[in-house]
Protein backbone atom coordinates (compact mmCIF):
# COMPACT_ATOMS: atom_id res chain seq x y z
CA UNK A 1 0.00 0.00 0.00
CA UNK A 2 2.73 2.38 1.02
CA UNK A 3 4.65 1.54 -2.01
CA UNK A 4 1.66 2.22 -4.15
CA UNK A 5 1.08 5.55 -2.57
CA UNK A 6 4.72 6.47 -2.95
CA UNK A 7 4.77 5.52 -6.56
CA UNK A 8 1.60 7.49 -7.16
CA UNK A 9 3.13 10.49 -5.49
CA UNK A 10 6.29 10.21 -7.48
CA UNK A 11 4.24 9.96 -10.62
CA UNK A 12 2.18 12.92 -9.68
CA UNK A 13 5.23 14.95 -8.90
CA UNK A 14 6.96 13.89 -11.97
CA UNK A 15 3.96 14.74 -14.02
CA UNK A 16 4.25 18.27 -12.77
CA UNK A 17 8.01 18.56 -12.97
CA UNK A 18 9.33 20.09 -16.19
CA UNK A 19 11.55 17.88 -18.30
CA UNK A 20 15.22 18.87 -18.66
CA UNK A 21 15.86 20.87 -21.80
CA UNK A 22 12.57 19.68 -23.16
CA UNK A 23 9.07 20.94 -23.37
CA UNK A 24 6.47 18.87 -21.48
CA UNK A 25 6.81 16.85 -18.34
CA UNK A 26 9.23 14.13 -17.31
CA UNK A 27 6.40 11.59 -17.16
CA UNK A 28 5.30 12.46 -20.64
CA UNK A 29 8.88 12.29 -21.75
CA UNK A 30 9.26 8.87 -20.16
CA UNK A 31 6.05 7.66 -21.69
CA UNK A 32 7.00 8.98 -25.06
CA UNK A 33 10.45 7.48 -24.79
CA UNK A 34 8.96 4.13 -23.85
CA UNK A 35 6.36 4.18 -26.54
CA UNK A 36 8.62 5.52 -29.28
CA UNK A 37 10.23 2.23 -30.40
CA UNK A 38 6.95 0.40 -30.49
CA UNK A 39 5.28 3.28 -32.24
CA UNK A 40 8.09 3.48 -34.71
CA UNK A 41 7.98 -0.24 -35.33
CA UNK A 42 4.24 -0.33 -35.72
CA UNK A 43 4.35 2.75 -37.87
CA UNK A 44 7.05 1.23 -40.04
CA UNK A 45 5.04 -1.94 -40.46
CA UNK A 46 1.96 0.10 -41.19
CA UNK A 47 3.81 2.21 -43.73
CA UNK A 48 5.29 -0.88 -45.31
CA UNK A 49 1.92 -2.56 -45.51
CA UNK A 50 0.27 0.57 -46.85
CA UNK A 51 3.11 1.02 -49.28
CA UNK A 52 2.81 -2.56 -50.42
CA UNK A 53 -0.92 -2.26 -50.89
CA UNK A 54 -0.44 1.06 -52.63
CA UNK A 55 2.27 -0.32 -54.86
CA UNK A 56 0.15 -3.32 -55.78
CA UNK A 57 -2.70 -0.99 -56.57
CA UNK A 58 -0.41 1.32 -58.48
CA UNK A 59 1.04 -1.60 -60.38
CA UNK A 60 -2.40 -2.77 -61.32
CA UNK A 61 -3.45 0.75 -62.21
CA UNK A 62 -0.19 1.25 -64.11
CA UNK A 63 -0.77 -1.92 -66.09
CA UNK A 64 -4.24 -0.74 -67.00
CA UNK A 65 -2.94 2.74 -67.67
CA UNK A 66 -0.11 1.29 -69.72
CA UNK A 67 -2.54 -0.68 -71.85
CA UNK A 68 -4.71 2.41 -72.32
CA UNK A 69 -1.66 4.52 -73.18
CA UNK A 70 -0.43 1.91 -75.63
CA UNK A 71 -3.80 1.90 -77.32
CA UNK A 72 -3.80 5.69 -77.40
CA UNK A 73 -0.27 5.72 -78.79
CA UNK A 74 -1.17 3.17 -81.44
CA UNK A 75 -4.24 5.25 -82.34
CA UNK A 76 -2.08 8.37 -82.50
CA UNK A 77 0.45 6.53 -84.68
CA UNK A 78 -2.29 5.44 -87.02
CA UNK A 79 -3.67 8.96 -87.06
CA UNK A 80 -0.21 10.36 -87.71
CA UNK A 81 0.36 7.90 -90.54
CA UNK A 82 -3.01 8.79 -92.01
CA UNK A 83 -2.39 12.51 -91.60
CA UNK A 84 1.00 12.24 -93.23
CA UNK A 85 -0.57 10.46 -96.18
CA UNK A 86 -3.33 13.06 -96.31
CA UNK A 87 -0.80 15.87 -96.08
CA UNK A 88 1.31 14.37 -98.85
CA UNK A 89 -1.78 13.92 -101.00
CA UNK A 90 -2.92 17.46 -100.19
CA UNK A 91 0.49 18.79 -101.18
CA UNK A 92 0.30 16.93 -104.50
CA UNK A 93 -3.27 18.15 -105.00
CA UNK A 94 -2.15 21.69 -104.19
CA UNK A 95 0.63 21.50 -106.77
CA UNK A 96 -1.79 20.11 -109.33
CA UNK A 97 -4.44 22.70 -108.43
CA UNK A 98 -1.83 25.43 -108.81
CA UNK A 99 -1.00 24.08 -112.23
CA UNK A 100 -4.59 23.57 -113.28
CA UNK A 101 -5.27 27.19 -114.27
CA UNK A 102 -2.30 27.09 -116.61
CA UNK A 103 -3.69 24.00 -118.34
CA UNK A 104 -6.64 24.30 -120.69
CA UNK A 105 -9.84 22.36 -120.10
CA UNK A 106 -8.84 20.44 -117.02
CA UNK A 107 -11.40 17.73 -116.30
CA UNK A 108 -10.09 16.16 -113.15
CA UNK A 109 -6.95 15.16 -111.33
CA UNK A 110 -6.38 11.42 -111.13
CA UNK A 111 -3.94 9.12 -109.36
CA UNK A 112 -1.50 7.04 -111.37
CA UNK A 113 -2.18 3.43 -110.45
CA UNK A 114 0.45 1.65 -112.45
CA UNK A 115 3.22 2.43 -114.89
CA UNK A 116 4.64 -0.15 -117.26
CA UNK A 117 7.86 0.35 -119.16
CA UNK A 118 8.64 -2.62 -121.31
CA UNK A 119 10.52 -2.83 -124.57
CA UNK A 120 9.92 0.78 -125.53
CA UNK A 121 6.22 0.62 -124.75
CA UNK A 122 5.55 2.99 -121.90
CA UNK A 123 2.04 3.20 -120.53
CA UNK A 124 0.19 4.13 -117.39
CA UNK A 125 -3.04 3.22 -115.72
CA UNK A 126 -4.82 6.25 -114.22
CA UNK A 127 -7.70 6.31 -111.79
CA UNK A 128 -10.15 8.30 -113.89
CA UNK A 129 -12.50 7.02 -116.55
CA UNK A 130 -15.61 7.86 -118.50
CA UNK A 131 -17.42 8.67 -115.23
CA UNK A 132 -14.98 11.54 -114.69
CA UNK A 133 -15.25 12.67 -118.29
CA UNK A 134 -12.08 11.10 -119.67
CA UNK A 135 -12.34 9.96 -123.27
CA UNK A 136 -9.90 8.38 -125.69
CA UNK A 137 -7.40 11.03 -126.60
CA UNK A 138 -7.70 13.04 -123.38
CA UNK A 139 -4.28 14.56 -122.77
CA UNK A 140 -2.61 14.04 -119.41
CA UNK A 141 -0.39 16.62 -117.78
CA UNK A 142 1.27 17.52 -114.53
CA UNK A 143 2.35 20.91 -113.22
CA UNK A 144 5.60 20.72 -115.16
CA UNK A 145 4.17 19.70 -118.52
CA UNK A 146 2.59 17.09 -120.76
CA UNK A 147 2.65 13.45 -119.74
CA UNK A 148 0.73 11.58 -122.43
CA UNK A 149 -2.76 10.78 -123.59
CA UNK A 150 -5.54 8.38 -122.73
CA UNK A 151 -5.82 5.52 -125.21
CA UNK A 152 -8.55 3.35 -123.71
CA UNK A 153 -11.18 4.22 -121.15
CA UNK A 154 -13.10 2.23 -118.57
CA UNK A 155 -15.77 3.50 -116.23
CA UNK A 156 -13.37 4.63 -113.54
CA UNK A 157 -9.99 3.73 -114.95
CA UNK A 158 -8.11 4.55 -118.13
CA UNK A 159 -4.96 3.39 -119.85
CA UNK A 160 -2.65 6.05 -121.14
CA UNK A 161 0.29 6.16 -123.50
CA UNK A 162 3.16 8.14 -122.06
CA UNK A 163 5.02 10.68 -124.17
CA UNK A 164 8.18 8.64 -123.73
CA UNK A 165 6.60 5.63 -125.45
CA UNK A 166 8.51 4.73 -128.60
CA UNK A 167 5.41 5.19 -130.73
CA UNK A 168 4.08 8.39 -129.12
CA UNK A 169 4.15 11.67 -131.04
CA UNK A 170 3.11 15.26 -130.32
CA UNK A 171 2.96 18.26 -132.59
CA UNK A 172 5.40 20.70 -131.00
CA UNK A 173 6.88 24.12 -131.46
CA UNK A 174 10.01 25.78 -130.25
CA UNK A 175 8.78 28.48 -127.86
CA UNK A 176 11.55 30.97 -128.75
CA UNK A 177 11.38 30.76 -132.51
CA UNK A 178 7.90 29.36 -133.12
CA UNK A 179 9.22 26.67 -135.46
CA UNK A 180 7.20 23.48 -135.62
CA UNK A 181 8.29 19.91 -135.27
CA UNK A 182 7.17 16.54 -133.96
CA UNK A 183 8.21 15.28 -130.56
CA UNK A 184 8.57 11.52 -130.33
CA UNK A 185 9.40 9.29 -127.40
CA UNK A 186 12.53 7.20 -127.68
CA UNK A 187 11.21 4.36 -125.53
CA UNK A 188 14.00 4.87 -123.04
CA UNK A 189 12.59 7.75 -121.05
CA UNK A 190 13.79 10.53 -123.34
CA UNK A 191 12.25 12.59 -126.13
CA UNK A 192 13.32 13.65 -129.60
CA UNK A 193 12.20 16.62 -131.63
CA UNK A 194 11.98 15.60 -135.27
CA UNK A 195 11.28 17.41 -138.50
CA UNK A 196 13.15 20.57 -137.60
CA UNK A 197 15.20 21.69 -140.62
CA UNK A 198 18.94 22.26 -140.35
CA UNK A 199 18.35 25.95 -141.08
CA UNK A 200 16.65 26.31 -137.67
CA UNK A 201 18.31 28.39 -134.97
CA UNK A 202 17.22 26.03 -132.20
CA UNK A 203 19.81 25.59 -129.47
CA UNK A 204 20.26 23.75 -126.20
CA UNK A 205 18.09 25.18 -123.45
CA UNK A 206 15.19 26.17 -125.72
CA UNK A 207 11.78 25.33 -124.33
CA UNK A 208 9.54 23.09 -126.41
CA UNK A 209 5.77 23.22 -126.01
CA UNK A 210 2.81 21.58 -127.66
CA UNK A 211 1.77 23.23 -130.90
CA UNK A 212 -1.87 22.21 -130.87
CA UNK A 213 -1.68 21.05 -134.47
CA UNK A 214 -2.35 17.39 -133.88
CA UNK A 215 -5.94 17.72 -132.72
CA UNK A 216 -5.15 15.93 -129.47
CA UNK A 217 -2.90 18.04 -127.34
CA UNK A 218 -3.73 21.64 -126.49
CA UNK A 219 -1.39 24.39 -127.55
CA UNK A 220 1.26 25.87 -125.28
CA UNK A 221 1.74 23.14 -122.70
CA UNK A 222 5.43 22.54 -121.90
CA UNK A 223 6.89 19.31 -123.24
CA UNK A 224 10.56 19.62 -122.49
CA UNK A 225 13.80 21.49 -122.96
CA UNK A 226 16.37 21.02 -125.70
CA UNK A 227 19.29 19.01 -124.36
CA UNK A 228 21.42 18.69 -127.47
CA UNK A 229 21.26 19.59 -131.14
CA UNK A 230 23.17 17.65 -133.76
CA UNK A 231 23.33 17.69 -137.52
CA UNK A 232 21.42 14.69 -138.80
CA UNK A 233 22.17 12.59 -141.83
CA UNK A 234 19.53 14.35 -143.92
CA UNK A 235 17.94 17.77 -143.99
CA UNK A 236 16.71 17.66 -140.42
CA UNK A 237 18.41 18.22 -137.11
CA UNK A 238 18.66 15.54 -134.45
CA UNK A 239 17.38 17.19 -131.33
CA UNK A 240 17.22 15.51 -127.96
CA UNK A 241 14.88 16.82 -125.29
CA UNK A 242 14.78 16.50 -121.56
CA UNK A 243 11.11 15.94 -120.62
CA UNK A 244 9.51 18.70 -118.57
CA UNK A 245 7.55 16.18 -116.50
CA UNK A 246 9.39 13.83 -114.18
CA UNK A 247 8.16 10.48 -115.48
CA UNK A 248 9.87 8.56 -112.72
CA UNK A 249 7.83 10.27 -110.02
CA UNK A 250 4.34 10.36 -111.48
CA UNK A 251 1.77 9.95 -108.75
CA UNK A 252 -1.11 12.17 -109.90
CA UNK A 253 -1.96 13.69 -113.26
CA UNK A 254 -4.42 16.21 -114.63
CA UNK A 255 -6.80 14.83 -117.22
CA UNK A 256 -7.52 17.44 -119.88
CA UNK A 257 -10.31 17.51 -122.38
CA UNK A 258 -9.18 16.65 -125.91
CA UNK A 259 -8.39 19.98 -127.38
CA UNK A 260 -8.90 21.36 -130.88
CA UNK A 261 -6.00 23.18 -132.43
CA UNK A 262 -7.51 26.54 -131.55
CA UNK A 263 -7.14 26.11 -127.78
CA UNK A 264 -4.44 28.37 -126.44
CA UNK A 265 -3.03 28.40 -122.95
CA UNK A 266 -3.64 31.81 -121.39
CA UNK A 267 -0.46 33.81 -120.99
CA UNK A 268 0.55 35.86 -117.96
CA UNK A 269 -1.30 35.42 -114.69
CA UNK A 270 -3.21 32.15 -114.88
CA UNK A 271 -6.60 32.61 -113.34
CA UNK A 272 -8.85 30.13 -115.04
CA UNK A 273 -10.39 27.59 -112.71
CA UNK A 274 -10.26 23.88 -113.43
CA UNK B 1 -0.80 -26.89 -108.37
CA UNK B 2 -4.56 -26.69 -108.22
CA UNK B 3 -6.55 -24.19 -110.22
CA UNK B 4 -7.60 -22.27 -107.12
CA UNK B 5 -3.99 -21.80 -106.08
CA UNK B 6 -3.05 -20.63 -109.55
CA UNK B 7 -5.90 -18.10 -109.47
CA UNK B 8 -4.81 -16.95 -106.03
CA UNK B 9 -1.24 -16.64 -107.27
CA UNK B 10 -2.31 -14.46 -110.19
CA UNK B 11 -4.52 -12.34 -107.93
CA UNK B 12 -1.58 -11.88 -105.57
CA UNK B 13 0.65 -10.90 -108.49
CA UNK B 14 -1.90 -8.33 -109.68
CA UNK B 15 -2.31 -6.98 -106.15
CA UNK B 16 1.45 -6.66 -105.69
CA UNK B 17 1.79 -4.98 -109.09
CA UNK B 18 -0.78 -2.39 -108.07
CA UNK B 19 0.67 -2.03 -104.59
CA UNK B 20 4.11 -1.18 -105.91
CA UNK B 21 2.89 0.44 -109.12
CA UNK B 22 0.88 3.12 -107.37
CA UNK B 23 3.88 4.26 -105.36
CA UNK B 24 5.90 7.25 -106.42
CA UNK B 25 9.00 5.11 -105.86
CA UNK B 26 7.85 2.35 -108.19
CA UNK B 27 11.09 2.46 -110.15
CA UNK B 28 13.15 1.66 -107.08
CA UNK B 29 12.20 -2.04 -107.13
CA UNK B 30 10.22 -2.81 -110.30
CA UNK B 31 9.50 -6.52 -109.96
CA UNK B 32 7.62 -8.48 -112.64
CA UNK B 33 5.27 -10.24 -110.22
CA UNK B 34 3.33 -11.93 -113.02
CA UNK B 35 6.50 -13.58 -114.27
CA UNK B 36 7.26 -14.89 -110.80
CA UNK B 37 3.73 -16.33 -110.64
CA UNK B 38 4.22 -18.04 -114.00
CA UNK B 39 7.58 -19.43 -112.90
CA UNK B 40 6.07 -20.76 -109.67
CA UNK B 41 3.59 -22.81 -111.71
CA UNK B 42 6.02 -23.77 -114.48
CA UNK B 43 8.64 -25.20 -112.15
CA UNK B 44 6.33 -28.15 -111.48
CA UNK B 45 7.01 -29.26 -115.05
CA UNK B 46 3.39 -29.35 -116.22
CA UNK B 47 3.45 -27.78 -119.70
CA UNK B 48 -0.29 -27.25 -120.03
CA UNK B 49 -0.58 -25.47 -116.71
CA UNK B 50 2.56 -23.43 -117.33
CA UNK B 51 1.41 -22.22 -120.72
CA UNK B 52 -2.14 -21.48 -119.59
CA UNK B 53 -0.90 -19.63 -116.52
CA UNK B 54 1.51 -17.66 -118.70
CA UNK B 55 -1.29 -16.76 -121.08
CA UNK B 56 -3.62 -15.72 -118.26
CA UNK B 57 -1.00 -13.64 -116.47
CA UNK B 58 0.11 -12.06 -119.74
CA UNK B 59 -3.43 -11.24 -120.79
CA UNK B 60 -4.09 -9.63 -117.44
CA UNK B 61 -0.91 -7.61 -117.75
CA UNK B 62 -1.71 -6.66 -121.34
CA UNK B 63 -5.21 -5.57 -120.38
CA UNK B 64 -3.76 -3.28 -117.76
CA UNK B 65 -0.81 -1.79 -119.52
CA UNK B 66 -0.23 -2.74 -123.12
CA UNK B 67 -1.59 -1.17 -126.29
CA UNK B 68 -2.48 -4.57 -127.75
CA UNK B 69 -3.76 -7.66 -125.98
CA UNK B 70 -1.40 -10.54 -126.47
CA UNK B 71 2.13 -9.15 -126.25
CA UNK B 72 2.78 -10.37 -122.74
CA UNK B 73 0.38 -13.30 -123.10
CA UNK B 74 2.53 -14.61 -125.96
CA UNK B 75 5.78 -13.87 -124.17
CA UNK B 76 4.75 -15.35 -120.85
CA UNK B 77 3.23 -18.46 -122.46
CA UNK B 78 6.52 -19.08 -124.24
CA UNK B 79 8.47 -18.40 -121.07
CA UNK B 80 6.14 -20.67 -119.07
CA UNK B 81 6.75 -23.44 -121.60
CA UNK B 82 10.49 -22.82 -121.51
CA UNK B 83 10.65 -22.86 -117.73
CA UNK B 84 8.55 -26.02 -117.57
CA UNK B 85 10.93 -27.61 -120.08
CA UNK B 86 13.92 -26.61 -117.97
CA UNK B 87 12.19 -27.87 -114.83
CA UNK B 88 11.62 -31.23 -116.54
CA UNK B 89 15.23 -31.60 -117.61
CA UNK B 90 17.12 -30.24 -114.63
CA UNK B 91 16.42 -29.72 -111.00
CA UNK B 92 15.74 -26.02 -110.84
CA UNK B 93 16.45 -25.26 -107.21
CA UNK B 94 18.45 -22.91 -105.07
CA UNK B 95 18.04 -19.19 -104.73
CA UNK B 96 20.81 -18.28 -107.16
CA UNK B 97 19.65 -20.63 -109.91
CA UNK B 98 16.03 -19.53 -109.61
CA UNK B 99 17.04 -15.87 -109.46
CA UNK B 100 19.24 -16.16 -112.54
CA UNK B 101 16.53 -18.06 -114.44
CA UNK B 102 13.94 -15.40 -113.62
CA UNK B 103 16.29 -12.56 -114.54
CA UNK B 104 16.91 -14.19 -117.92
CA UNK B 105 13.20 -14.84 -118.32
CA UNK B 106 12.46 -11.17 -117.65
CA UNK B 107 14.93 -10.12 -120.35
CA UNK B 108 13.42 -12.69 -122.72
CA UNK B 109 9.96 -11.35 -121.97
CA UNK B 110 11.10 -7.84 -122.91
CA UNK B 111 12.76 -9.09 -126.09
CA UNK B 112 9.65 -10.99 -127.22
CA UNK B 113 7.39 -7.99 -126.50
CA UNK B 114 9.79 -5.69 -128.37
CA UNK B 115 9.83 -7.94 -131.43
CA UNK B 116 6.04 -8.33 -131.40
CA UNK B 117 5.54 -4.56 -131.01
CA UNK B 118 7.94 -3.99 -133.85
CA UNK B 119 6.15 -6.47 -136.10
CA UNK B 120 2.60 -5.46 -135.28
CA UNK B 121 2.89 -1.77 -134.44
CA UNK B 122 5.99 -0.80 -136.36
CA UNK B 123 7.40 0.43 -133.07
CA UNK B 124 11.19 0.68 -132.90
CA UNK B 125 12.84 -2.22 -131.13
CA UNK B 126 14.08 -0.93 -127.81
CA UNK B 127 16.11 -3.43 -125.86
CA UNK B 128 18.58 -3.36 -123.03
CA UNK B 129 17.29 -0.20 -121.44
CA UNK B 130 18.26 0.63 -117.90
CA UNK B 131 14.68 -0.03 -116.74
CA UNK B 132 14.64 -3.39 -118.46
CA UNK B 133 17.93 -4.49 -116.93
CA UNK B 134 16.97 -3.23 -113.51
CA UNK B 135 13.60 -5.01 -113.67
CA UNK B 136 15.37 -8.23 -114.65
CA UNK B 137 17.75 -7.82 -111.73
CA UNK B 138 15.04 -7.03 -109.19
CA UNK B 139 12.80 -9.81 -110.47
CA UNK B 140 15.68 -12.27 -110.20
CA UNK B 141 16.68 -11.12 -106.73
CA UNK B 142 13.09 -11.18 -105.48
CA UNK B 143 12.50 -14.64 -106.92
CA UNK B 144 15.75 -15.85 -105.36
CA UNK B 145 14.75 -14.46 -101.99
CA UNK B 146 11.31 -16.05 -102.21
CA UNK B 147 12.91 -19.36 -103.14
CA UNK B 148 15.31 -19.10 -100.22
CA UNK B 149 12.46 -18.23 -97.88
CA UNK B 150 10.35 -21.10 -99.19
CA UNK B 151 13.18 -23.60 -98.75
CA UNK B 152 14.30 -22.35 -95.36
CA UNK B 153 13.51 -24.85 -92.57
CA UNK B 154 11.39 -22.45 -90.54
CA UNK B 155 9.96 -25.16 -88.29
CA UNK B 156 13.39 -26.46 -87.20
CA UNK B 157 14.68 -22.96 -86.80
CA UNK B 158 11.75 -22.06 -84.58
CA UNK B 159 12.18 -25.24 -82.53
CA UNK B 160 15.90 -24.58 -82.05
CA UNK B 161 15.17 -21.04 -81.04
CA UNK B 162 12.59 -22.20 -78.51
CA UNK B 163 14.96 -24.78 -77.01
CA UNK B 164 17.74 -22.21 -76.79
CA UNK B 165 15.45 -19.93 -74.84
CA UNK B 166 14.41 -22.70 -72.46
CA UNK B 167 18.01 -23.50 -71.54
Amino acid sequence: MLLSVLVACVLLLSAQAPARNRSGSVLRSWILSAVAPAASAVSAVSRAATGAVDSVGQTLRAADENAVLREKLAARDRELFHLRAVAAQAERDRLLAAAAPSMPNVLVSAPVLLIERRAGLQSALVGAGSREGAVEGSPLAVAEGLVGRVVSVGISIARAQLLTDASAAVGARIARTGELGVVRGDGRGGLRLNNVPITSSVRAGDDIESAGIDGIYPRGVPIGRVESVARGSNLFLEIRLHPAADFSRLTDVLVLAPSPASTEVPAGPRSASP
Amino acid sequence: MKLRRVVLLLAAAAALSFLFGASGHRDAWPVDWFLIAVAAVAREGNFVKAVLTGASAGLLEDALTQPMLGFNAFAKSAIGYGLALVAMRVVLGGAVAVGAALALASLANDAIVAVLASLLMQAPIVLGTRESLWRAATTGITAGMLEAAAKFPWREWWEKRRLRRLR
